[in-house]
């Protein structure tokens, strides 16, 4: 992104790199530090000294704002989202702030009723319904 | 926004580690490599690097002549935490402040909500202050927050990032146990 000024999150205006780049959800996060600290736990007995701050938070901030606890649960929130027509970075933000319904889906994500998405009320409701499922039965 | 990146960093193996060879001169990389990544804490394009996850390849090293260390490019995954302009993010209350509140969102301390633009929330002032709005919504540490990165800023000296956040907008402020 050549000028800061342009970057736009909401109308997903962040950068090709960042396009391309893999992002991840909270909750996939959280799975991918527990067992890096586990690791750790293994081979030391103090692991909280091995491990930066930015990762402690991290890791603190990931637990707290994950909806997903269990590893099918997560995996399953990223194959519902991935049926939709959405980029990485709109999928995740979905993942993350788990809106109840379309509206507020269409706030944090102003960017999903663009054409190329083409996403319609009813498919979002249906995207959100099919992920509220996965929460009840986790 | 975490993310999953893949960066090319040179790592410097001091002469005195290059005794083993094989296993353990890989050994030596990778030590020298977690330590220089927690070191390193961010940069201005990728954000704070949080965890390395694999390793992709180790490149010829090359022998330094004054000092005989050895530089190897190193091809590595890792996991970086960025804001972005335009986000919906969600932090915790650390502090309320007449002219706004101070957040904290996983390794960014900094996340400051300036009280002009937070809406209908008011500043009460007192032993324990808080912002509310006339609809009871409380703002007070501790309390979660999901709010709009307005702008970011890469501090260089400190290799950190701040965020300049805002409640203007419909689905934003605090949040409940139960709800995310």
């Amino acid at each position: 992104m050549s000028e800061q000024e342009e970057e736009n999150a909401a109308e997903l205006k962040i950068g090709e790199e960042f396009l391309k780049a893999k992002c991840l959800m909270n909750c996939e996060v959280a799975l991918i530090l527990d067992r890096k600290f586990d690791q750790l736990q293994a081979m030391s007995s103090d692991p909280m000294s091995q491990v930066s701050q930015v990762f402690e938070k991290s890791q603190q901030y990931v637990k707290r704002f994950s909806r997903y606890k269990n590893a099918d649960a997560v995996r399953q929130v990223r194959e519902i989202l991935s049926r939709y027509q959405l980029a990485e970075f709109e999928l995740c933000v979905l993942g993350n702030l788990c809106p109840e319904t379309a509206d507020e889906a269409k706030a944090m994500v102003p960017s999903i009723t663009t054409k190329e998405r083409g996403c319609t009320d009813e498919n979002i409701e249906k995207m959100l319904n099919d992920l509220s499922l996965i929460k009840k039965f986790e | 926004m975490y993310l999953r990146v893949e960066l090319s960093w040179n790592v410097v193996v001091s002469a005195e580690q290059l005794h083993g060879e094989g296993l353990l001169l890989q050994r030596a990389l990778i030590l020298q490599l977690l330590e220089d990544f927690s070191n390193r804490k961010a940069n201005s394009d990728y954000g704070y690097f949080v965890a390395p996850t694999a390793l992709e390849r180790i490149g010829d090293g090359k022998v330094r002549q004054d000092s005989g260390d050895v530089l190897f490019p190193v091809v590595f995954k890792c996991i970086t935490f960025k804001p972005f302009k335009g986000e919906i993010l969600c932090g915790v209350v650390n502090k309320i402040m007449k002219q706004g509140v101070f957040l904290s969102c996983g390794p960014i301390e900094k996340v400051f909500l300036a009280a002009i633009k937070m809406g209908d929330y008011h500043h009460f002032p007192g032993e324990n202050p808080v912002f509310q709005n006339d609809k009871d919504s409380k703002i007070e540490k501790n309390v979660q927050v999901r709010f709009k990165v307005l702008g970011t800023k890469w501090i260089e000296t400190d290799r950190e990032f701040q965020i300049l956040g805002s409640l203007e907008g419909d689905y934003l402020g605090p949040i409940y146990k139960g709800e995310i």
